[in-house]
């Protein structure tokens, strides 16, 4: 099958609503969602934490926090693996090839990017917006929760980032979810299983997909900052 | 009573002494303006008194009460301090005026009422709605300002309210700082502007060669 048969076919395949295709898309969508659920509030808070106060150990929490942006998805997976495997030290809670195992380790993912870019943009932020706050009255919460709405666009940015790593990764996916069929097969293991069987077609029809939702959250994104990005 | 009485007042960065100000009297319903060369250390000297910067104090009494010096910030917003460059908050010029009344158990009615009698006084209807990054220099002050004042602050700090504007919307901010002071309340004013500087003051200190004196006319 040449390259545009199986691109029509894929075309055929997402528009007709192929069942096993739209649940395979489902899957996807629900754990990167629930995995940014869980990722993004501590990440936030720890971010927070590190751009105001001096503790023991802040400086290297940074460096490890940066490091781990950068770690290979499938260590990520492995170290997941030994966790949650039958023997290992967290096994006992079953989420080993499960949905919930997926969300987990895709916070994990997503947790450094998120915490690492929040820092990034509360220590850049203009040092007035904490004066200004205080010196009309609002108390530290109130002063910390206006500079977050301050740096918003920023933190979207990196949410939608965030975001973008774990629905396109596949290393962590394959090895903690298994691509179990109708369970835990998501967008980009399913693409590398039907590209290693010649089903290209059901690949590329995923591919759109992933496209498609990299460019509805950047348009979103976009959207909701308005002109407020805008210089 | 005055409003602030400080004494024993001393900044130094590092080895070097920026200022040293043995005694600083603020009177009630006092305009008060303070010049002195670039880097003389006016803006250090308000932040100070606003409490956004550590210093060597004796005593803080305000309003009476003796203050600590890492408790000065807690007197806003009785206290405020205004930038040299105002920061407005991304959102619209009503919403940076009602910024301080929220929290304060005032009714969302009162905190409007009080916003819209602000942005009368200080000339912003046509820009009421309107997101502060498209403000011009002038108007920007002028929110600063109307921001600053709904608060009724006794002592209120203005850090080179003109600085950067062009000559009409200086005259718009002098104007409205003439105005500023209400009964028993306080202006302090940093400057070197020398239109603001031939405005009629009830005090006019000078700040130069690390200490604070009374400026000659």
């Amino acid at each position: 099958m040449s390259l545009s048969e199986a691109a029509l076919q894929a075309l055929h395949m997402l528009l007709e609503g192929d069942p096993s295709l739209w649940g395979i898309i489902y899957v996807s969508l629900r754990v990167c969602f629930f995995a940014m659920l869980l990722a993004a509030p501590p990440a936030i808070m720890l971010a927070f934490l590190l751009a105001n106060f001096s503790f023991p150990g802040r400086r290297i929490l940074v460096v490890l926090i940066q490091t781990l942006q950068a770690l290979p998805t499938v260590v990520i997976g492995l170290i997941l693996y030994f966790l949650l495997t039958r023997n290992g030290p967290l096994g006992a809670y079953g989420l080993l090839f499960t949905q919930g195992g997926m969300i987990l380790g895709e916070a994990v993912l997503a947790f450094p990017i998120l915490a690492a870019m929040t820092l990034s943009a509360l220590q850049s932020a203009d040092p007035r917006v904490t004066e200004t706050a205080r010196t009309l009255g609002a108390g530290s919460i109130r002063a910390a929760w206006t500079l977050m709405m301050e740096v918003r666009f920023a933190i979207m940015a990196a949410i939608v980032t965030g975001f973008a790593r774990v629905i396109s990764e596949v290393g962590c996916a394959m090895m903690i979810g298994g691509n179990i069929a109708g369970v835990t097969r998501n967008i980009t293991t399913a693409i590398a299983l039907e590209t290693s069987k010649g089903e290209f077609a059901q690949g590329i029809a995923l591919g759109i997909v992933l496209v498609a939702v990299a460019l509805v959250t950047n348009a979103g994104m976009a959207l909701l900052q308005g002109k407020g990005g805008l210089k | 009573m005055s409003l602030l009485e400080i004494r024993g007042l001393r900044k130094v960065y590092g080895q070097r002494l920026l200022f040293e100000i043995p005694g600083l009297t603020l009177e009630r319903g006092q305009s008060t303006l303070l010049v002195g060369t670039n880097g003389a250390g006016k803006t250090t000297l308000l932040r100070i008194l606003a409490g956004l910067e550590p210093a060597e104090i004796a005593e803080y009494v305000f309003d009476g009460r003796k203050i600590a010096v890492r408790e000065i910030s807690r007197l806003a917003p009785t206290v405020v301090y205004v930038h040299q460059h105002a920061y407005l908050f991304h959102s619209s010029v009503a919403a940076n005026i009602a910024y301080g009344l929220q929290g304060r158990g005032l009714s969302r009615a009162e905190i409007n009422a009080c916003v819209d009698a602000e942005i009368e006084w200080a000339g912003l209807r046509e820009v009421a709605q309107v997101p502060t990054q498209r403000l011009s220099g002038g108007e920007k002050q002028r929110v600063a300002l109307a921001r600053a004042r709904v608060l009724k602050p006794k002592l209120l700090l203005l850090d080179e309210p003109t600085a950067n504007l062009d000559v009409d919307a200086r005259r718009q901010v002098g104007d409205l700082i003439a105005h500023m002071g209400r009964g028993d309340d306080c202006v302090l004013v940093a400057t070197h502007d020398p239109e603001l500087i031939a405005r009629s003051w009830s005090a006019r200190y000078v700040l130069e060669n690390c200490a604070l004196a009374d400026l000659q006319m």
